[in-house]
């Protein structure tokens, strides 16, 4: 008679089990693996770009006005209701959302699988006072902004954020941003007028 | 004498009852992966049972769609107490990617109450298997109280 697998059951029975043996043998997710998630609020300037490629709906942000004209932001990341595809972390301008390989992600009630993060967002400078105020609610209504002719873009600055999507969604590298020095400038040479930094600003500031 | 005696086996190897909620398949596949030798939740005691009435834990991927909420309800109604009720996955937790559409009844927690949540989408085998030794300890402690 032919055993044709003898050899192979023979050393497997006096082999190595092939059972991860996990509680008792911490095992550590592989590189790349998507767990629990780690946010940076002093990275974040709060432009909303990962509240809008969520797909799950698990993250949320929430202002609170303080008394002296600041703005409490927080970020609440829900757990049980992503999806870990880390479309937050790849869109997020500032590298504020992290990924770890941290797996357990145990619960016994809700408020355990949530990841919240709060940071201090400065008041705008006020100008002189007398003319200048005026000029500031001039621009907060928008008003202060004309759209030109040409169809090119115009930046509202008391609505921007000074993100940097813009440009960088722009095709033709006409956009240049500075957060450190809040500046928005476009080189009309370059700007086609084809709106794509219009449709990708989180804050509706450019206005065509 | 009979009774201590099965009480004490059935702390030691919960029974494991898995529902499929309208999943999408993920969770199934990764609950199967740790039966499977590679993981084997078996040698911990735990085992798949065929019927809800030999189970003591529910395991229930999948965000609960209005088809299945019926047969959900149903089949939890008839696993007996105490018993604990595990979610895998995002989706019964909060309906996941899903969430908002017309044909979703969920989340489980509505309609009874859920002892350990395990997320993921889907979770590693090894969050897996700490949420039923969680589970497991739970169980440990109502039966504890029933007393």
């Amino acid at each position: 008679m032919d055993f044709p697998f003898i050899k192979e059951a023979v050393s497997q029975l006096f082999g190595k089990s092939s059972c991860a043996m996990y509680p008792a043998v911490p095992s550590e997710a592989a590189e790349g693996y998507r767990g629990r998630i780690v946010y940076h609020p002093e990275r974040c300037i709060a432009c909303g770009m990962c509240e809008r490629v969520c797909s799950g709906n698990a993250i949320t942000r929430s202002v609170e006005h303080l008394e002296d004209g600041q703005d409490k932001i927080t970020l609440t990341f829900n757990l049980g209701s992503c999806t870990f595809c880390a479309s937050c972390a790849d869109f997020c301008a500032k590298q504020a959302i992290e990924f770890t390989r941290d797996y357990h992600m145990i619960a016994t009630s809700e408020e355990d699988l949530l990841v919240r993060g709060s940071f201090i967002k400065a008041a705008p400078k006020k100008k002189a006072p007398g003319p200048a105020k005026q000029a500031d609610c001039q621009a907060q209504s928008g008003a202060g902004v004309k759209p030109r002719d040409d169809g090119k873009p115009v930046s509202d600055p008391s609505r921007c954020v000074y993100c940097t999507i813009c440009a960088r969604k722009c095709p033709v590298q006409a956009l240049t941003v500075d957060r450190a020095a809040k500046t928005w400038m476009l080189d009309e040479e370059k700007c086609i007028a084809c709106g794509t930094c219009a449709q990708a600003c989180p804050k509706n500031c450019i206005i065509l | 004498m009979f009774k201590r005696l099965i009480e004490e086996s059935t702390e030691k190897s919960p029974w494991l009852f898995h529902i499929n909620a309208g999943s999408c398949n993920g969770c199934d596949i990764e609950l199967v992966s740790i039966l499977t030798p590679r993981y084997d939740a078996e040698r911990l005691g735990f085992k798949l049972a065929g019927s809800p009435r030999h189970a003591d834990i529910v395991v229930v991927t999948g965000p609960v769609t209005k088809q299945s909420l019926p047969r959900v309800l149903r089949t939890i109604a008839q696993v007996p107490e105490p018993r604990c009720i595990v979610t895998m996955g995002s989706c019964p937790q909060s309906g996941n990617v899903f969430r908002g559409s017309y044909s979703i009844a969920g989340p489980l927690s509505k309609y009874v109450p859920v002892d350990v949540d395990v997320a993921g989408c889907a979770p590693k085998p090894e969050a897996i298997i700490d949420g039923l030794a969680l589970a497991a300890k739970m169980l440990r402690e109502k039966r504890g109280q029933k007393k």
